[in-house]
């Protein structure tokens, strides 16, 4: 019943698509697929996420497209309201008859969609920011029907350097503030355990909400236990505003601080001569010519060096999608594009790197049967069976002209930490 | 064509929650007179109630009680009513703004509290684990999708005629005076704060109706799910639709959030690839400028309230109105 119905619905969407396709062809001569996108492009560090897939795509498109037919990414916007976002995946789908969906960043905006349309419709969803441990859980429930992928390295991972950077400084006393939302409490929750397990003692642990006017009571209560060290998992926003705080009311200049707070914004609205002592964390730029060439890349394409929150993962998610549907061939379901993901991500397939001669290359490779690693911005992006990445990591601080790679950590080392811990 | 009609299916699903508690809020404002800030608070009450008591078992939070989903749903319900007998007999004493900043801090502290009560309601991961009922049966695709729109048409429906009795009713004059002169209402001898307060409690199960179908149609619900944009949405489509009249109110949500999502849409399809990525912002200036030409031209609404005369005038209906008075 539910194959057949959803067979059908598969093959009226691939004739709607037929159809729309039809008018596209006797005005460009050549065929076109489409992708979906929801992501929150009217919040301010969306639209970056949102330019980077889009950017992608283009790439892809100047080397011939995918499956021989340009790529055309429908892009809707979120707004960050579940309602909205799951209502755009529904009509990406069901109208746009789209077998790919990017996104969506929130993970309480992913979740709905995946439960409610893209499961449902057999349809992948590869998200580039999603964090929530729930994902996990899901999956090992066998409810996504492995249809759900991420690039963005589980909490663990971020969590660990932290804690790993704390040791190494020989601290032994720290206080920890984090956002209020599934993020952050998630990393918040880890790292209190990460440290506990080297023997840091951790003072106090803060939540902060969104758009309050001010931190100081959060603060305060930060500093009480009168800690060595802080740890921040925070956005930029709520960043600036508590680290002001924090330091006028004479905190310790010694900060660790997550991937979020890995911005030029950041940096110029504390001051730069109060974060001579911070260290931050990040899953990204690993020791790859594809890693350094994302970066370069990017800073032709934009203006400017990929600091925001998220870049490099929804490069790679972008980028792996389309090579998917590349292995997947033409007119395949969503189904068979999250199967072909092994086939572009596999440790010993032919090296690819992350641009559009990585995907020309790529194709070559796939058309005579072969498997390709996709070397990515994020790294070697690999899978788990929970459609989970785990990811080395960088450990980087603030200089004069922007933000510094201080040091490598490889996957191996990440991963000896962290069984280190347990 | 059948992407269409499913896309069609999963809008109207939506569509006819909203409009559910649409009609809550036009008891509580359009009727009463009660200015209810805090909307999603009673949504929320209702759709984390229904999940909790109709999930199944989840390994770090209550829940998971596996009920019959009706039984659910009731559940859900009442601890909407719960929650508006609690926030009522403390706040129904206020008038218009007054109570309008209460009841929107009310839902302030609802979503905060759900954000942080992990034991409680999963934190800011959010609530999952609902198995969709008779899912064996109809499967995960339109078929479902269909039935489960006859479902929420069914109770829309009842909704709307409960409603429509209801303020047909001596007691739905009984509100209309409140509404219009409270003290006049009382030197008749009635007893103002007992009505307001239950047309409070019944308009908020009323939402709290619609955050279970709600929850249970996406078979998840999270601190992102109640938040005050919320609340301006379903007031936004009460007074675009008219206050005071429920084919107005229903009317305001289908246009509304046809409006909301179709410009999404639109602009995705038409706008230049240069402009797509304002999309949002786009939207956003498009829905408030609806919103503000609604309020300056036709205050009132698209279907305004008809006030009509207690006494319609025809014999058997005079007798009996008469006697009920």
């Amino acid at each position: 019943m539910n194959g057949n119905s959803m067979k059908r619905a598969g093959f009226a969407a691939g004739l709607a698509a037929g159809l729309m396709t039809l008018g596209n062809a006797a005005m460009a001569q050549d065929c076109t697929t489409k992708i979906g996108a929801v992501l929150p492009t009217s919040v301010d560090w969306g639209r970056p996420i949102a330019e980077t897939a889009q950017y992608v795509v283009d790439q892809v498109n100047e080397v011939g497209g995918v499956a021989g037919c340009q790529i055309e990414m429908v892009l809707r916007d979120s707004q960050v309201d579940p309602k909205v976002g799951v209502d755009a995946a529904k009509a990406l789908v069901d109208l746009d008859g789209v077998k790919v969906l990017l996104g969506a960043v929130s993970s309480g905006v992913s979740m709905p969609i995946l439960t409610s349309v893209t499961v449902p419709a057999g349809v992948m969803q590869m998200s580039c920011c999603s964090s929530s441990s729930a994902f996990t859980t899901l999956s090992e429930e066998g409810k996504t029907d492995g249809l759900w992928f991420r690039t963005f390295a589980t909490s663990g991972v971020q969590a660990a350097t932290g804690a790993m950077v704390a040791k190494e400084q020989g601290i032994t006393s720290i206080a920890i503030m984090y956002k209020n939302d599934d993020w952050g409490q998630d990393i918040g929750r880890i790292i209190a355990e990460d440290f506990a397990a080297l023997g840091i003692t951790v003072t106090g642990s803060v939540a902060l909400n969104d758009g309050a006017p001010s931190y100081r009571a959060e603060v305060t209560e930060a500093l009480r236990g009168q800690p060595e060290a802080l740890y921040l998992a925070l956005y930029p926003k709520e960043g600036i505003a508590a680290v002001r705080e924090w330091i006028s009311l004479g905190g310790t200049q010694k900060m660790i601080v997550a991937n979020a707070l890995k911005s030029d914004e950041f940096r110029d609205s504390v001051g730069l001569q109060f974060l001579g002592d911070t260290l931050g964390t990040d899953t990204a730029s690993p020791r790859v010519a594809s890693a350094d060439a994302f970066v370069t890349q990017y800073t032709d394409r934009f203006g400017g060096a990929p600091n925001g929150p998220g870049l490099a993962n929804s490069y790679d998610a972008t980028m792996i999608a389309l090579l998917a549907m590349e292995a997947a061939g033409a007119d395949a379901t969503g189904d068979e594009i999250a199967a072909a993901i092994p086939r572009v991500t596999d440790p010993n397939g032919t090296p690819i790197t992350a641009d559009g001669a990585g995907f020309a290359a790529a194709v070559d490779v796939l058309k005579a049967g072969g498997t390709v690693q996709y070397q990515g911005a994020t790294g070697n992006v690999r899978f788990d069976a929970n459609g989970d990445v785990s990811a080395p990591a960088v450990i980087w601080g603030f200089t004069e002209d922007g933000i510094e790679e201080k040091r490598y950590v490889s996957l191996e080392e990440v991963d000896a930490f962290i069984a280190s811990m347990n | 064509m059948i992407g269409v009609i499913s896309y069609l299916v999963f809008f109207t699903t939506v569509a006819s929650i909203l409009a559910i508690a649409v009609l809550g809020l036009n008891l509580q404002w359009g009727n009463t007179g009660l200015f209810n800030g805090g909307v999603v608070a009673f949504f929320g009450a209702g759709a984390y109630a229904t999940l909790i008591l109709g999930g199944t078992p989840q390994a770090d939070h209550l829940g998971g009680f596996e009920l019959f989903y009706p039984l659910a749903l009731l559940g859900g319900m009442l601890a909407a009513g719960l929650l508006a007998w609690l926030v009522g007999v403390l706040t129904l004493r206020l008038r218009h703004d007054y109570l309008a900043i209460a009841t929107f801090g009310v839902a302030v502290a609802f979503e905060t509290l759900m954000r942080n009560a992990e034991g409680l309601a999963g934190g800011a991961k959010g609530l999952r684990g609902f198995e969709r009922p008779l899912r064996e049966a109809l499967g995960d695709g339109f078929t479902y999708n269909l039935v489960f729109l006859a479902f929420v048409l069914t109770l829309l429906i009842v909704v709307y005629v409960f409603l429509g009795r209801l303020i047909r009713s001596p007691f739905g004059r009984m509100l209309r005076a409140i509404r219009e002169d409270e003290v006049a209402a009382k030197s008749l001898g009635k007893s103002p704060s007992r009505v307001r307060l239950t047309a409070f409690v019944t308009g908020s199960v009323i939402m709290g109706l619609a955050g279970g179908l709600y929850a249970t149609f996406y078979a998840f619900i999270s601190p992102q799910d109640v938040l005050p944009i919320l609340t301006f949405q379903i007031w936004a489509m009460l007074i675009v639709g008219g206050a005071g009249n429920n084919a107005g109110a229903v009317l305001g949500t289908f246009i509304i959030w046809g409006g909301w999502t179709a410009s999404g849409w639109a602009l995705s399809r038409f706008a230049p690839i240069e402009a797509q990525l304002y999309t949002g912002t786009v939207q956003f200036i498009l829905i408030g400028m609806i919103i503000v030409g609604m309020l300056m031209w036709r205050p009132q609404g698209l279907l305004p309230e008809r006030l009509v005369v207690s006494q319609s005038g025809k014999p058997e209906n005079k007798h009996k109105t008469g006697s009920r008075r």
